[in-house]
């Protein structure tokens, strides 16, 4: 029965479309709706046009302060974390009995990374008289803690970041087993040192597991919300240094109870990721190589 | 080779399997079936008040069989993020504690239900001066679980040691300098004089009503200027900076949890709070014996005032008005319920219950009790229930004074802001 196939398909797919449907595109569409309203979560939205956008962009100092600190992490926290994840990669690429123990080790931080638990051992850990504060005095050196120092909070949450290096090097890991190894060979004939290979060879033969672990990572980072959340206690301190846009987001939205201001935010952030995401899929047509085609 | 599937085994099966799903959903949200009514009630506080109003439930069930009542509790803070997001959610307890800054949003907002009908509660024994902090144009939305006033808390030894008079009513701003610059001199900031009480609204406020003003007018509007905020800010930074209050890393994390409170964990002397922290284990948590005061004054007025230190409310959306009005009379009312609470949310508001009680009291909540006897004449009434937005407003206060705490603001710059960012908070 052939004609059958389509229909039983689109039968086994249903579940899926049904929550994609619910729980993805209507939220959205309600959510650009709303961002247009002013909506309190209890009463019934009013229509005020554009009124949420136009005041995101010219009366609001947090929102301001919150794109720095979001900027500012994902600019820091992104390339350390991918230098990590490709570091530890190439190590890893050895040929090693142990190879698999070591894979699952790095991995692991990655498995427990967005988990709340994580994030309240690293705010311990970080704290005013936690360990690292009282290493650093071991060395007579005074920091103070360093999740209440709105200068050292911002790199709390980007040190747990870079920690969880383990999901883009698992990736970057498949990456190089897929370079032929004529290519090292040859060039270990024409004696090419390791920086040389590693320049001409691994980097270009990488590059597109590069481009789709950056783009990843970079829409990761900017959707980090869990960490700030934790580590601030929901508060984006001390001083606004921990404010990531997301959370900004969620106190309009859930603790101030401005629903349609937090979904013109939402909005933004989505039409900001789509942009950034584009112009990085552009500039990728110069660095980045995928074997069996002419290089450009 | 195809393998060969019978299609309508398989419709069969999607068709049983959903059936299934269904009868299985609809036989979960039908739970109550059997006639027993479940009440879920929600509340902040620690885990000593978490006993007591566990036994006052177990009470509770007992004598009405076809009741029961989950309890969960929170962290202030926590608390009302998770609130916030369950009211919006529909999904919150049909009991709700609510403080008195937060019970005008919400009612506004059509979250509450009234007290009214056969939702009512018995409040005859009850002050109308607390009552009127849950009436909001009119209609009851909130009961008050306990009254309580602000105070000034500090360990007895300490003061002792360092040669300084207990505080007592008549004591001023200047005292309190001296006294705590004199301790935190004397201890080499071991412990410190007094926690920083520059980011806390609640204490700000019994200061503007001692210069006769207060958090809002009686039409909502803002009631202070950035000239006040930098007076009080000039002045709990004057402290902090001659190391007589807590350093910043220890005062930006306040959030009225015991495990941030400088106080219990003897890292500062004294420092203000409302008296119904009190709770029989109070000195055990605090590792030592705590004493209350009443607030400095430079005027004649004390700037106290009798507050409903919680209230209740019911969620809009409950399914059993009646049944959790039921439980809420018998929190407020019942003797042997007032008993077991003691002062663990204020004192109790229920005339006849306070009396009792007051008899029965020893440690901590003794302490509060002959705190609130001897402060009671100078207490006046309570303001009306504050504007939406206020809650917002005391956020802002402790966030921008996080920047006068690192140096990044001066005081006036800091309180311009705050005054800015309010006036939108309570206008929006």
């Amino acid at each position: 029965m052939p004609d059958e196939r389509p229909r039983v398909a689109y039968l086994f797919l249903s579940p899926w479309v049904a929550g994609a449907l619910l729980l993805t595109v209507g939220p959205m569409l309600a959510s650009l709706y709303l961002s247009f309203t002013d909506y309190d979560l209890f009463t019934t939205p009013k229509w005020i046009g554009l009124e949420n956008y136009r005041r995101l962009f010219t009366s609001d100092d947090r929102f301001v302060s919150s794109v720095w600190v979001t900027l500012r992490y994902v600019l820091i926290s992104t390339p350390l974390k991918l230098a990590a994840a490709l570091g530890v990669a190439l190590l890893l690429n050895r040929a090693s009995r142990a190879q698999g123990v070591y894979r699952s080790a790095f991995y692991a931080p990655s498995l427990l990374g967005t988990s709340v638990a994580v994030a309240l051992v690293w705010r311990v850990i970080f704290d005013r008289d936690g360990v690292v504060e009282r290493s650093f005095d071991a060395v007579g050196l005074h920091t103070g803690g360093w999740t209440t120092n709105p200068r050292l909070a911002l790199l709390v949450i980007v040190l747990l970041a870079v920690w969880q290096f383990g999901a883009p090097m698992v990736i970057f890991l498949a990456g190089l087993k897929q370079i032929p190894p004529e290519l090292y060979d040859a060039s270990a004939v024409d004696g090419a040192g390791w920086w040389r290979t590693f320049r001409s060879i691994t980097v270009p033969m990488l590059s597109p597991v590069i481009l789709f672990n950056l783009v990843l990572e970079t829409i990761h980072a900017f959707q980090s919300f869990t960490p700030a959340f934790i580590i601030s206690n929901g508060r984006g301190g001390p001083s606004d240094s921990t404010l990531f846009y997301t959370l900004y987001l969620y106190q309009r939205g859930f603790t101030e109870f401005r629903m349609g201001y937090a979904s013109a935010m939402a909005w933004l952030l989505l039409l900001v990721l789509a942009g950034l995401t584009a112009v990085v899929f552009r500039t990728a047509r110069l660095w980045v190589f995928y074997s069996g085609q002419e290089q450009r | 080779m195809r393998p060969r599937i019978s299609w309508n085994a398989v419709r069969l099966a999607i068709v049983t399997l959903t059936t299934a799903s269904l009868i299985l959903g609809g036989a979960a949200a039908c739970g109550e079936e059997d006639g027993t009514v479940n009440l879920r009630f929600t509340w902040w506080g620690n885990a000593d008040r978490a006993k007591l109003t566990e036994q006052v439930i177990d009470r509770f069930e007992q004598q009405h069989p076809g009741i029961t009542v989950e309890g969960t509790y929170a962290e202030f803070t926590a608390y009302f993020q998770k609130l916030t997001t369950e009211v919006g959610g529909g999904g919150a307890a049909d009991i709700l504690q609510m403080d008195y800054r937060y019970v005008r949003e919400y009612a506004d907002r059509n979250a509450l239900a009234e007290f009214t009908g056969n939702a009512a509660v018995d409040t005859s024994k009850l002050s109308d001066a607390l009552l009127a902090g849950g009436t909001i144009n009119g209609k009851l939305f909130a009961l008050p679980l306990g009254q309580n006033t602000q105070g000034f808390t500090y360990d007895p030894t300490v003061w002792a040691s360092a040669g300084l008079t207990a505080p007592a009513l008549g004591w001023t701003w200047n005292d309190l300098v001296a006294a705590t610059q004199r301790i935190s001199d004397i201890t080499s900031r071991r412990p410190y004089g007094v926690v920083d009480f520059g980011p806390i609204e609640d204490w700000f406020e019994v200061w503007l009503r001692q210069r006769a003003k207060s958090l809002y007018t009686e039409a909502g509007q803002l009631g202070y200027t950035a000239d006040d905020v930098t007076a009080w800010w000039e002045l709990t930074t004057r402290l902090r900076t001659s190391q007589a209050a807590t350093e910043a890393d220890l005062t930006v994390k306040l959030d009225g949890s015991q495990a941030n409170d400088p106080m219990a964990k003897k890292l500062a002397a004294s420092g203000f709070g409302y008296d119904s922290g009190m709770t029989p284990q109070t000195f055990e948590i605090f590792g030592r014996e705590i004493a209350l005061a009443p607030f400095p004054s430079d005027s004649d007025a004390l700037g106290q005032y009798a507050k409903p230190s919680m209230q209740v409310c019911v969620f809009k959306r409950s399914k059993h008005p009646k049944e959790a009005a039921q439980f809420i009379d018998f929190f407020l009312n019942d003797p042997e319920a007032a008993k077991i609470l003691a002062l663990s949310r204020g004192m109790p508001v229920n005339s006849d219950n306070r009396a009792a009680v007051g008899q029965t009291l020893t440690g901590p909540p003794k302490v509060a009790y002959d705190y609130e006897q001897l402060v009671g004449p100078k207490l006046t009434d309570a303001p009306p229930p504050p504007p939406k937005g206020a809650g917002a407003v005391k956020t802002a206060f402790q966030r921008v004074y996080d920047d006068v705490l690192f140096d990044r603001a001066t005081p006036r710059e800091a309180a311009e802001r705050l005054i800015k960012e309010a006036q939108q908070a309570i206008a929006e």
